[in-house]
This record gives structure tokens, sequence and C-alpha cells, in this order.
């Protein structure tokens, strides 16, 4: 006979291996973070002999270093221009045309909704040189809007295929009731559609705005003035082809990170929301 | 109420969405920059020496009046996809590098992308020419009759040049009651030190030989010592064998050296940052490293007290020879309205005074060779290696490639006692017989 005790024993037993695992997880994702800090506190020379998270001795001038040999100040304003840009015109973009084929009904709907999802298939390094050659030909080389247009580009298919998973879910009584009291197309999709996508859209913001933040291989490409690249840039100062300077390098990625960690811990409840109504089914 | 305001935001993202294109369209329709005949622009990937370029653009433009803007696009394989691309849409520079193999540079050349700079360095009896190691030049030459079908012709200067030799550590010899003064010259020594080194629980030679080209890198300078340039040659061209008692003999140094305790643990699997670490601070008696260790080793530890060796010799028969050649290069846009001014800049960057002052501030070999008395010693001592140097690219053939990993991969197995150099040499030879048929098939 097994008694209440022998249960409750259990039960403490099975948390105490659940949460040393979810522990474990953490701070195996944790870690890197913890280590990078550690390091941007760290000299060049201690950086490769002393492996404990804690430095003896404190180097936070290492950011100031970083900020000013890295030229921080200007490609961190790049950055939020760049990245607000293109996940405004994502949202905007992808939300219209995720309701459009959710439940407009037009002709070649199908097709070009599956061209959309075609284009996620290809890798943005294939697509470099047309890329570049097209927006030469534009006359949009080497200029702030023509490399916004490509991240809007690039970010879309993702973003509709999210968008329109969650208007096919939506409710067609709530768009009747919305036409009822004199709503337009549009009106539906600004009062009704977008408010309940909210966690749908903060996934969204949130995959584009890291994509956009950490995207630099494509800017390199575009861009020939120095003065219009994006803030991973700025990261490459610390890194030669043999030799890197990994204390402002670490530095420079702290203060990189640092944007992207608030706007995910804004974003955080309804990112959570978002995946538990399965926003993110794809 | 809400139909008004849905009208009204209509109309506003509509205004909007009309601005921004309009932005767009009036930004793209700027006319292109026209060229600037006083001003030279440079794109180059090499980021731990754009301060210096900066600099001597600086000194430069002091000199002549000419601006010179030296634009870093890193990391290299970023850099190679923009030069890349701009050549599609004739937006190249007047001065850039080429990253790649020598394919690659000759499709730049054959499309007009790159000027001969034979004339130039010809000049003045080939002043230009001549104040370059021989050697480093090669790697930017075209030979007569050459398989891609580019006119001879010189069609590059070199900025630096690499050799890759061995190197020891002097506070870790005094420990082991050695002479700092004194490595090793003979591959026998190597291997009576390394059981001295086995005794004091030391770790031997580290080396990148988890990234196997190093692997590769090694057995071919002792391939070169002891059957001799020409039996390499005619191995890769099929008319020796890989089973020839001179190549198992090669086989059989890697399992000498694991025997005498000379080889580091896990040299099998070691990437080459591991190894420099473990040199750097005083953990291993012996490094097989390429001469940009040097900067590698002034950061990571600035105490280091070391010096370059050449592969201590197998055989008497034969030079050693170590793999070396031009590092970086820079070559001269063909279609350039700027190539003359482009040229002098070239010329001015690579003249004696320029080389030493890169290759104080950036622990860089000079490619001039008449500027290693203004250099520090260790980089001296590896700019004098140059008279050993070869390379896979300036031997005018080249090993298949499946062949090479068998050999590489076949080396790794000998050090971990998988394998007999017997073994390994029959399964190369069988590889390269096979490769050989596919060949003549073709």
């Amino acid at each position: 006979m097994k008694t209440s005790a022998y249960y409750k024993a259990k039960k403490v037993a099975v948390n105490v291996v659940i949460h040393a695992f979810l522990l474990s997880v953490a701070l195996t994702c944790i870690f890197p973070l913890l280590w990078m800090i550690a390091s941007s506190l760290k000299s060049q020379d201690v950086i490769f002999k002393d492996m404990s998270l804690l430095p003896k001795v404190y180097h936070f001038e290492n950011y100031y270093r970083a900020w000013m040999e890295g030229g921080f100040g200007r490609y961190f304003i790049n950055s939020i221009a760049y990245t607000v840009s293109v996940v405004v015109g994502i949202i905007i973009i992808a939300s219209m045309a995720a309701y459009g084929f959710s439940r407009l009904q037009f002709p070649g709907k199908n097709i070009m909704f599956y061209m959309f999802m075609a284009a996620m298939m290809i890798p943005i390094p294939g697509s470099f040189v047309p890329l570049y050659v097209l927006l030469n030909k534009l006359h949009l080389r080497n200029t702030a809007p023509g490399y916004i247009l490509c991240m809007i580009n690039v970010g879309l298919s993702t973003s509709i295929f999210l968008l329109k998973t969650f208007f096919d879910k939506m409710p067609k009584e709530l768009e009747d009731a919305a036409r009822i009291d004199g709503c337009s197309k549009l009106g539906i999709w600004w009062h009704v559609a977008l408010p309940l996508a909210k966690p749908v859209l903060a996934v969204v913001v949130v995959f584009n705005a890291l994509n956009v933040w950490n995207e630099y291989v494509l800017a390199l490409i575009i861009f020939d003035s120095r003065p219009l690249m994006p803030l991973q840039v700025a990261l490459t100062t610390f890194q030669g082809e043999f030799v890197t300077n990994y204390p402002l390098l670490m530095a420079g990625l702290t203060i990189t990170a640092l944007p992207i960690i608030i706007v995910y811990l804004l974003m955080q409840k309804y990112i959570v929301k978002g995946v538990t109504q399965g926003a993110v089914v794809g | 109420m809400s139909w008004l305001f849905a009208k009204r935001f209509t109309v506003l993202l509509f205004l909007v969405i009309c601005a921004f294109f309009l932005t767009v369209f009036l930004t793209g329709c700027q006319p292109s920059k026209k060229s600037d005949v006083n001003s030279i622009s440079v794109w180059h990937w090499m980021t731990d020496r754009d301060a210096a370029f900066q600099e001597l653009a600086k000194r430069y433009e002091a000199k002549t009046g000419v601006k010179v803007t030296f634009e870093l696009y890193a990391p290299s394989d970023a850099y190679s996809q923009k030069v890349r691309a701009a050549a599609q849409g004739d937006n190249l520079p007047d001065i850039f590098g080429i990253l790649g193999e020598k394919r690659d540079f000759s499709s730049f050349i054959k499309a007009g992308y790159i000027l001969d700079l034979t004339p130039y360095m010809e000049e003045s009896l080939g002043a230009w020419k001549n104040s370059f190691f021989a050697k480093a030049l090669a790697v930017n030459e075209f030979i007569e009759g050459n398989s891609y079908g580019v006119k001879a012709g010189i069609y590059g200067a070199p900025i630096d040049i690499m050799t890759i030799q061995m190197l020891y550590n002097k506070k870790l010899f005094k420990e082991l009651g050695l002479n700092p003064k004194k490595p090793p010259q003979t591959f026998a020594e190597l291997l009576e030190m390394g059981q001295k080194i086995k005794q004091a629980k030391m770790q031997g030679l580290v080396s990148g030989w988890g990234e196997v080209w190093m692997v590769d890198c090694f057995a071919s300078n002792y391939a070169f010592n002891i059957m001799g340039k020409d039996k390499v040659l005619a191995t890769i061209k099929g008319e020796v064998a890989y089973t020839d008692p001179d190549w198992i003999k090669v086989l059989g140094l890697f399992k000498q050296m694991q025997e005498s305790g000379v080889l580091a643990n896990g040299l099998v699997t070691m990437i080459n940052k591991t190894a420099e670490q473990l040199f750097a601070n005083d953990k291993a008696v012996f490094a097989f490293n390429g001469s940009w260790c040097v900067n590698v080793y002034k950061g990571m530890n600035p105490d280091l007290d070391y010096a370059g060796m050449l592969p201590p010799k197998a055989s008497e028969q034969n030079p050693m020879a170590i793999w070396g050649g031009a590092g970086s290069s820079f070559m001269v846009n063909g279609r350039s309205k700027n190539k003359e001014e482009a040229v002098k800049f070239l010329q001015w960057l690579t003249d004696r005074d320029q080389q030493a002052y890169l290759a104080e501030i950036t622990n860089n070999l000079p490619a001039n060779k008449n500027c290693l008395n203004k250099i520090p010693d260790i980089l001296a001592s590896f700019a004098k290696a140059m008279d050993n140097a070869t390379h896979p690219n300036v031997w005018g053939v080249s090993e298949f490639s499946p062949v090479i990993e068998a050999f590489d991969k076949g080396i790794q197995s000998i050090i971990i006692g998988e394998k007999t150099p017997e073994q390994v040499a029959a399964e190369v030879q069988k590889i390269k017989e096979r490769e050989l048929a596919k060949k003549r098939s073709r």
C-alpha cells in the first residue's frame, strides 16, 4: 500500500528532476551571454589565461574604447533607422497582403501566395549579385532606401505566411459585425484584424528586427560608403584576418545585443501569447 | 465615426507611402558620382591593416596632393562577394584585391578588370620588379602558355608575404636543459628532444592539424626534403606512385614523431587558434605556424620568448622547403580612368619606407626585400626563410582533391596509430589511380 508520503516524495523528486533539467537548459542559454560580458571586461592577454567568469581586474574602459574605436555612434543611428523602417514597412505591407490573401477573392490569388512562399526557399546569398545589378540599374545602390527595400523584401514572405495563418483562423463574425457598423475593408483590417493580431505582430516585429539588426553581408555589398553601414560593421573593426581583439569585440557585441534584448523583453508577453495561440504555426 | 477615421487613415497611409517612394525615386535618380582624377579608391579586406593604410593614405596626400580612400570590407568572404558583384555592375574601385584561386584571378583579367603591370614593373631596368621577393611576385604572374589562357605578365603587386615554418619556445628549452640558441637541425635531433619533452611531461609540437591543410603543408615540406621537387611534381603528374619508398618514408616521419613524444596530445583534432593559445601561454615547446603568428602571439602574450626555425631536415640530399609566397596583393582596375595614378600609388606603397612602416605597425612580412634591416628580428627571420619557400600555386600542376584528402586523413590515422604508413600509401595510390582513370576517360 503506497502512502501519501510516498506520492508526495515522488512528486518532489519529479519536480526536482524537471527543475534541474530546466535550470541546466536556462544556464546553457545564458552562459554564452555571461561569457561575453565577462570577456568584455578582461584585457587581451588575460582573456587567454583567465577562464573565470569574474575577472580579477575589471576593464570597464573596454566599452568606451569599443564605442569610440568602432565608431558605434553613427552606425547605431543607421541600424535603428534601418530596423524601424524595415519593420514598419513589413508590418504594413505584410499585414495588408496577408489579410488580402486570407479574406479577399481575386484571380491568381493562390499562385501569388505560393510565389511568396517559394521566395522563402531562396537563400539570401544566392540573390546578392542579381540584387546588386538591379539596384545598380535603378540607381539605388549605395543608398539607404535601396537597402531598406531589399530588407523589406527579405522579410515579407515569412511575415505574410505567419499573418495569413492567423487571419485564416480569425472568426468571420467579427468582420460581419464591423461591416454592419459601417467599416470598409480597410477599416476592418485596421480596427479588427490588426488589434487581434497583436501577438503575431509581436512575433513578426521581433523576428524581423533581429534579422535586420544582425544583417551585415547585404549591407556590405550594397553600400560603398562607410557612413551608410549598419552597426554590425563596427564589430569587424576588432576582428582581423588572423588577430582578433576579443575584449573590444565582446564589449561591442554586448552593446549591439542590448537593444534587441530590450525589444524582446518589451514584447515578451505578446510573443509567449503568440506562440501559445499557435501564431508560429510554421 | 470609425468610418471617418478609416478614411482619414487611408489618406494618411497613402500619403506616407507616396512620400516614401518619392524619396526613393529622387534619391535613386541622382546621377552617379564621377571619378575624380585627384583621388584613388582602394577596396580591401585587411581589418588589422586598415589603420596603417589610412595613415599611409594621409602621407601620400600630403606628398602628392592625391587623395587615397581606403575602404575596408570584411570579412574576406563577404569582400569577395562584393568584388564579384561590383564587377558585374562595373563599379570596381581603382585598386582592389582578389581573394581565391588563380582561376578567379584569371577570369577578372580576361574580362579586362585587371591592368597588366608588366610594363611598369620593367621600367628603369626592372626597379619595381626587383624590389620584391621573386616568390612573392610569382603568385601574381602568368607565364607564357599558362593553362588559364591569360596573356603572360604580372597582374598584381604584393603588399606582404607569408611563410609557414616551425617555432620554438626559448623559455621551455631552458627548462628542458636545452640551448635556446640551438634549435634542432636534423630530424634525429628533433626526435631526441621528443624523449626529453615526454619525460618532462610537457607538450611538444602544436599546430592546426585539425584543419587538415596544415598537415599537408608539413608533409609537403618533408616530401621536398626527402625526394626533391621533381619527384614530388612527378608524383602529382602520376609518374611516381605514392607507394614509392620515399613517400612511405615521409609518412613514416609522423609515426616516429608520435612515438618519440614530439607531438602534443590532441594534435590531430587541434584547430590553429587552440595551438596558438597553447604556444603563446608557454604550454608547448614547438609550433608549426604561419608568419601571421607574430601578431597573434604579441596579442596573446607580449612576453613570449620564442624564435623561428626551419623544420629540421630528414635528409641531406635536398634542401628543406617551406610554404610561402605573397600574402596579400593589390590589383589596378584596367577600366579605371585613374589607372596611371593608381599604379604610381602602388609603386609608392610597396616602396621600402612604406613597407617597413606596414611591417612595424601590422607585424606582417614586407613584400619588399630591401627593408629587412628595418623590421623586427623575428619578422626578419621569417622573411629570410623566403629563400626556401614554395607554394602549390606556383608548381604548375595540382593534385586531385580526393587524393589530398586521403593523404591528409591518412597522416591523421598514422598519428593516432590506426594505420601504418604502408597502408596509407597504398590507399592514397588507389585513389590516385581512380582519379587518373576518371581524367583519362574524360
